[in-house]
């Protein structure tokens, strides 16, 4: 009898009240459109050339004209990790969006049709899990060579198998209830039934999977950085900015300490985001 | 009437949402005699079961609390005891069966270890002796060998086995109170009969006082002693069951009598509008020989190895337009897969199914683009019926547009047709299933059946969900729909009452197989098989001089789940 009042008030809720009620989601969109607007705005805030050395201000720690200090080339590090943020962005970003979407197409027709598809389709699946990550990804870009659209690739070729299989469980349930049985005897076709009926109910799952999923790719593609493979220098991205503060740890510790923060709060803004989509969808019901 | 083990004092229950205070239970007071059976009566969201969670202080939620009055159970106040005293009232005291059998055993205990489990808690027995317990326990709820089925996992099982045990989990530890909700509801009628008279005969060894929550008069007519009437958490009619039932105080109290489908005298006046007056024309739809069959689970690793299980046997049925039919039978009777089979949902074994004039086994095809655009299901759970993300409009608009039988333009107000057709009001096309109530959906469903524009409709258990009056609504909106529109509507149920309501004619399906067929007055008057005759005689009958149990026969024929 409760679900039904709320839901219904749900719908017209004031924003502020809504906020309110949706902490871990206002929480989380807040981060992400915080970074969202440093990226877009990175030229305008930023105080110094992100590219540009220096070398009479090598390796100072913070202080008012640098406030996250200067790394072993003079080059300002509150400007790279300004700049950073555009490039890691649209890696969380890029990295999600076409596993996802290969992901749920591929889920949806193999629960749908059942049968050989299905089997085609979760061997493949199987395949791809048989392998460590981080193996896969590292010879696929070794194949195509160093460079952000090769992560890209690489993330597209192996991360759809979770997406594919969080959409199938979820079809496989749904193509069974009533809703899917009534639209059969109505007469809709296959696709109508998929993709209108059984994708939009199937689908929140990996919805929020996607969220902590960004985290993941975003570690992977600081980590891939980070081995060389990935963005290369001197652009500025936080994993390679940590790669190469590295070596100066124990002296400069800024240098790694900001892109690395970075890292973790944006990470921290997805999973907040996720989180806060998995209640107002009510995932967890 | 005795010293009352339970006496309960205004008691309240309200919930906190967002700073209001909703008040679920309004200062209710009865008390319950020893060995009374008392009879919690009302539609869903009346409180009934909420009282009854306030009684053993599990609420639901955090934001739900007693706000006022008191329990007493033998001199204690169970609203002022705090939660480690609470536990050792719950079981040992207040023992509790639940609707659904299947969802409150665990599934990977033995049904013996959990009865054994409460004895050994709260009667601190050692293993051996909580054993010979619980197996005796067995014994009284009527499970044949209790020493085997000690062993027997919940799903090894029938519905109304498990249903005994659950029972038999609730007397582990000798209660005084058994609170029963609903505890029949999802079970096919003779075995509901079994139950209850198990419940009766309980009461009567052990002095068992009994709550039994339920929405069907005819149990309370049956079993109670008296009936507490419920609506929006008040009681509003409280006293002896013969006194309710037939001089009924309470406007509230008499609708609900006056909704429930009551079976008529045997032999007595038969209505004479169930003669077909059409001039014998072709059948609508056409059943000849039918066989479903499906394979059982498990792995056909060698060839032929796999069996397969015959749903519907060898049914043959003709249908005219215009007519009436109700399809009943228990669970696993095959009458869904049946109405399956004729929608073209289900593949056919053999046999042949032709639907105004085409013959599906034959010409597929053409006969499901047929059968597509011109019949349609109703199905039984309104809420997972139709899609959630959509709203009525747009499922309504949908059906439309792929049907094509509406011109684009004219959509919207085919859409307002519809909603006026089945009684709803036009604003809830902008709503969603789950901001409507079980009855506002189903009737969602039979407008998104309509907007076929069928000849042909198939209600497969349509208002088995619905509390009773909602269901007297919905019946009386078919009965309104047949007669205006010609409509030809196979009706499934369980139900026989509501069937012998509504249908002229009645077909009795037993284990996959038509066991009896002709007009609903003559069937139900003189019924020519056992299994008509015991479906019929286990009905409670809402008058309680018709006593369910004396008309019970004994075990001519099983259930086809126990069997």
């Amino acid at each position: 009898m409760m679900p039904s009042a709320t839901n219904a008030t749900r719908m017209n809720l004031p924003w502020s009240r809504f906020l309110g009620r949706h902490l871990t989601l206002a929480t989380g969109a807040g981060i992400l459109g915080l970074f969202l607007m440093v990226a877009l705005t990175a030229p305008l805030i930023a105080p110094y050339d992100p590219i540009f050395q220096n070398a009479d201000v090598r390796l100072l720690p913070p202080a008012l004209a640098h406030p996250f200090g200067t790394d072993n080339f003079g080059r300002d590090i509150l400007s790279r990790v300004i700049w950073g943020a555009r490039i890691d962005l649209q890696i969380a970003v890029i990295g999600v969006v076409f596993p996802f979407l290969i992901g749920t197409f591929v889920g949806t027709v193999a629960g749908f049709f059942g049968g050989i598809v299905d089997a085609i389709f979760m061997r493949l699946v199987d395949i791809i899990l048989a392998f460590p990550f981080l193996v896969l990804m590292l010879s696929i870009i070794a194949i195509l060579g160093p460079g952000l659209s090769s992560f890209y690739i690489a993330m597209a070729l192996v991360g759809w198998v979770s997406y594919a299989r969080l959409i199938r469980a979820q079809i496989l349930v749904l193509k069974n209830s009533d809703y899917a049985l009534a639209a059969v005897s109505l007469g809709f076709s296959r696709t109508r039934i998929m993709f209108r009926h059984l994708l939009p109910n199937a689908i929140a799952g990996s919805l929020v999977f996607s969220m902590s999923d960004a985290v993941l790719v975003l570690l992977n593609g600081a980590a891939i950085s980070y081995l060389g493979l990935g963005v290369q220098p001197p652009v500025a991205e936080w994993g390679v900015m940590v790669a190469e503060g590295q070596s100066f740890i124990t002296t400069a510790w800024w240098i790694t300490l900001f892109p690395g923060l970075s890292i973790v709060v944006l990470a921290f803004g997805f999973s907040l985001l996720g989180d806060g989509l998995g209640e107002w969808l009510g995932v967890r019901e | 009437m005795s010293e009352p083990v339970l006496s309960i004092r205004s008691l309240t229950v309200q919930a906190q949402l967002d700073g209001e205070t909703r008040t679920l239970i309004d200062a209710v007071s009865f008390d319950l005699g020893k060995g009374e059976i008392l009879g919690l009566v009302g539609e869903s969201g009346s409180g009934k079961s909420m009282i009854c969670r306030a009684l053993v202080k599990l609420l639901p939620s955090k934001t739900i609390a007693i706000t006022g009055g008191s329990m007493l159970l033998s001199g204690r106040d169970l609203v002022q005891l705090n939660e480690a005293a609470m536990r050792s009232v719950r079981g040992a005291d207040i023992g509790m069966v639940f609707q659904n059998p299947t969802s409150h055993l665990d599934p990977v205990m033995r049904i013996g270890d959990q009865i054994a489990e409460g004895i050994r808690y709260h009667q601190g027995k050692s293993r051996s002796e909580a054993k010979a317990a619980a197996i005796d326990i067995l014994g009284q709820v009527g499970f044949p060998d209790p020493a085997r089925q000690y062993d027997n996992y919940p799903h090894e099982l029938s519905g109304g086995m498990r249903q005994r045990a659950m029972i038999a989990v609730a007397l582990s530890c000798n209660p005084e109170i058994l609170i029963a909700d609903e505890p029949t509801t999802a079970l096919d009628v003779t075995i509901q009969a079994q139950i209850l008279k198990l419940l009766m005969d309980l009461r009567d060894s052990r002095g068992l006082s009994i709550i039994l929550i339920t929405h069907d008069l005819g149990i309370v007519a049956q079993t109670c002693d008296r009936i507490a009437v419920l609506r929006h958490g008040q009681l509003l009619e409280l006293g002896d069951k013969r006194r309710v039932l037939s001089a009924p105080q309470h406007a509230y109290t008499i609708s609900l009598l006056d909704s429930h489908p009551s079976m008529p005298e045997e032999g007595g006046p038969i209505t004479a509008e169930a003669v077909i007056d059409a001039p014998p024309v072709r059948p609508l739809l056409e059943i000849d020989d039918l066989v479903v069959r499906f394979p059982t689970p498990g792995l056909g690793l060698f060839k032929g190895g796999r069996k397969h299980i015959a749903a519907v046997n060898g049914v043959s049925l003709r249908v005219m337009p215009g007519e009436t039919v109700g399809i009943v039978g228990e669970s696993g009777s095959g009458k869904s897969t049946l109405a399956r089979a004729i929608l073209g949902l289900t593949p056919l074994s053999s046999g042949h199914i032709s639907f105004d004039g085409l013959d599906l086994a034959q010409q597929r095809k053409q006969t499901l683009a047929q059968i597509r655009t011109q019949a349609a299901m109703v199905f039984q759970d309104p809420y997972n019926a139709l899609n959630p993300r959509l709203t009525i409009g747009e499922t309504l608009a949908e059906v439309l547009q792929v049907q094509n039988k509406v011109p684009t333009s004219r959509i919207p107000e085919r859409i307002n047709e519809l909603l006026d057709l089945v009684g709803l009001e036009r604003e809830f096309a902008t709503r969603r299933p789950r901001a409507m109530s079980g009855g506002q959906c189903q009737r969602a469903g039979i407008a998104r059946a309509l907007a076929v524009d069928p000849k042909m409709i198939i209600a497969d258990e349509c208002v088995a969900a619905l509390d009773v009056t909602i269901q007297a609504q919905i019946i009386d909106l078919f009965r309104e729909l047949k007669s205006i529109m010609n409509l030809t509507l196979l009706f499934i149920a369980h139900d026989l009452a509501i069937v012998r309501d509504l249908c002229e004619r009645v077909v009795v399906m037993y284990r996959g197989e038509i066991v009896e067929e002709g007009l609903c007055a003559d069937v139900f008057a003189r019924p020519q098989h056992p299994y008509t005759a015991a479906l019929i005689a286990a009905i409670p009958d809402i008058d309680p001089d018709k006593p369910l149990l004396r008309r019970l026969p004994g075990q001519a024929v099983p259930h086809l789940l126990t069997a």
